[in-house]
């Protein structure tokens, strides 16, 4: 199990990477259309719709990275006045819960996914592409973030029997 | 079912799993299933769920929030922002409290490139902790004005967090980010004014320096030629691109973003290694706050179907409550959730009820939101869970206690709720400028 979460650690760096780049990209790909549009009269018309789909990918690609490195933001209030024992258990509930709203989201994202391939949907706005491109990150990201609840879960249980110390805000 | 139980299921659900300790983006999620399950129609509710959570941030009005975060990560792993400070130390040099006086000039321009209040803090007070502190400041003088100016960086454009609020809140994102300029600069006259009473009136919180021989007048002003205009000039770009109608916030945000590169990049400070630092710090906060958005997508559709938000906004309306009261109602429960709540969570739990209130009852947005900004900044730094309390205590000696910061953040605290007030009691304060600038 620890080989295992210890190799789905490096894929989740490995996306972290690619959400960076991309928003690198992002960057560049605006700032060319903007300087482009108000110097030479052309633009990218597209580049507000990529930029869209990009801010979306990035927040897929990182959720995984931040769940396993403590960052998603939480309230550790309770967590902080009860008895270690109990932190613990409730550590233990709370990722069990993400597991099963992760696997909520698996299934019926795949659903919404499958559904609209079959009826050959199609996103037309400035570009026009089977929509169910867009839709299938969703449920991926979720089968990374569930099984990143699992690895979680496991550490907590082959850890010393008290509360993480996470992330409680975001800056 | 009512909406009253309504209420008490969605609200008691998401307080319980918050308080388990799961992350916010996930106490959401697992709430929004059961509330889509019971009030959105079962599974089309469900299907419905994850359609929303594509949607909600494949979104061009929340592009700005990893933009303005990277400006503030590129200023801070490129080192440009180091040489913006020692700039500053040599043109303030003869005032009392000098290195607390530094620390709220140089916060006040990082606030004006940097989108993370956290950034900020964190940056001041591991630069300027130890010298103030090896130079017999005392703990207070030395803290309190780092964490006061973190907070101000909320309120200064850019900033990641009005981005967010603009956006959930339906209030003019250019229009928010031009209000917070004024208060925000009230604030920093304000931590100045105070600092410089404090150290005249009891020299030793804030000992004088031997400092260095003057040096000529161009000596002492090239380095801020040369280190901060640049910086300042990004930020006049930002803002101009915005209101001059030019480019959309997010457009403005990526000039930014691009400006702060191309600035590292002349100073020849951009190495491969930091820009992939700064990029990898951007999609860690932004990356949160998207997915909390992700997360909670459907919380203010569910609220709405079960009939909660009608039913609180009708109940609040029924009162024969004068908008003021309201208003202040509003502040009140802002301010009580700062102290426990992160900042994302709070606009998500309460705009869906303060929105409706705001629009029946006629308030001027941008004048409700720059209020919203201050609690919120408030919320930073109020204990016992004040974000920058934390950050401090993370970057502060190991000597330095809890309490002590505590104690540094109160003078601050203070000011922010007199500002507070002062805005409630004299919109203009937060709607003038914006109104100067077209927006």
């Amino acid at each position: 199990m620890t080989r295992l979460s210890s190799l789905f650690g490096r894929l989740f760096d490995f996306l972290a990477v690619v959400a960076a780049l991309l928003l690198f990209a992002m960057v560049i790909l605006t700032t060319a259309d903007i300087v482009l549009r108000n110097v030479a009269g052309i633009g990218f018309p597209w580049a507000n719709e990529v930029t869209e789909y990009a801010l979306y990918l990035t927040t897929l690609l990182t959720a995984p990275w931040l769940l396993r490195r403590g960052q998603h933001v939480r309230i550790d209030m309770a967590l902080a006045l009860v008895p270690s024992r109990l932190a613990f258990a409730m550590e233990a509930l709370a990722d069990l819960l993400g597991l099963a709203a992760s696997l909520v989201l698996i299934w019926y994202g795949t659903i919404m996914t499958v559904q609209s391939a079959r009826l050959g949907s199609i996103t037309i706005k400035n570009l026009v592409f089977p929509e169910w491109w867009l839709l299938w990150p969703l449920p991926a990201c979720f089968v990374l973030v569930a099984l990143e609840f699992v690895f979680r879960f496991h550490r907590l249980m082959t850890g010393p029997r008290t509360r993480r110390l996470e992330a409680t805000s975001v800056g | 079912m009512g909406w009253v139980e309504a209420s008490l299921i969605l609200f008691g659900g998401l307080v319980a799993i918050m308080g388990l300790g799961l992350p916010v983006a996930f106490a959401f999620l697992a709430l929004n299933i059961v509330g889509a399950w019971l009030f959105l129609g079962g599974e089309p509710g469900l299907a419905q769920l994850s359609r929303n959570a594509v949607q909600s941030v494949t979104s061009f009005s929340l592009t700005p929030i990893p933009f303005f975060v990277l400006m503030g990560e590129v200023l801070f792993h490129t080192g440009v922002a180091l040489k913006a400070i020692d700039a500053f130390a040599l043109l303030i040099r003869r005032i009392p409290g000098r290195l607390s006086v530094i620390a709220i000039v140089a916060g006040t321009v990082f606030s004006a490139i940097s989108g993370s209040t956290i950034a900020t803090t964190a940056l001041l007070g591991s630069l300027m902790l130890p010298t103030m502190l090896a130079r017999g400041y005392e703990p207070k003088m030395a803290m309190g004005p780092i964490m006061g100016i973190g907070g101000v960086d909320m309120l200064i454009p850019p900033s990641a967090l009005t981005v967010l609020l603009g956006s959930i809140a339906g209030i003019s994102i250019s229009g928010l980010l031009i209000g917070g300029i004024v208060p925000g600069l009230i604030l920093s006259t304000l931590f100045v004014g105070y600092i410089i009473t404090r150290a005249v009136i009891d020299p030793s919180l804030a000992p004088n320096e031997e400092l260095p021989p003057a040096q000529g007048l161009w000596e002492r002003w090239r380095p801020f030629f040369v280190h901060v205009l640049p910086l300042v000039l990004i930020f006049a770009i930002v803002v101009g691109a915005m209101t001059g109608g030019w480019s959309t916030p997010t457009e403005a945000a990526a000039l930014g973003a691009a400006g702060t590169m191309l600035a590292a990049i002349c100073y020849r400070a951009l190495t491969g290694a930091n820009l992939m630092k700064a990029l990898t710090g951007t999609i860690a906060v932004s990356g949160t706050i998207l997915f909390i958005i992700l997360g909670a997508t459907t919380f203010s559709q569910v609220l709405s179907f079960s009939g909660a938000t009608n039913g609180i906004v009708a109940l609040i309306s029924g009162q024969g409550l004068s908008a003021t009261a309201i208003v202040i109602g509003m502040m009140l429960i802002l301010l009580f959730l700062g102290c426990f709540v992160d900042q994302v969570s709070m606009m998500l739990i309460t705009l869906p009820f303060f929105m409706p209130l705001v629009q029946r009852l006629g308030i001027d947005p941008i004048w409700f939101g720059v209020m919203f900004l201050i609690c919120m900044q408030l919320g930073l730094l109020t204990p016992p869970f004040g974000l920058l309390l934390f950050t401090m205590k993370g970057v502060a000696p190991p000597s330095i206690t809890m309490q002590q910061i505590y104690a540094a953040s109160v003078p601050y605290i203070l000011f922010g709720l007199i500002v507070l007030i002062a805005i409630f009691l004299l919109p203009p304060i937060a709607t003038w400028l914006p109104g100067v600038l077209g927006n």
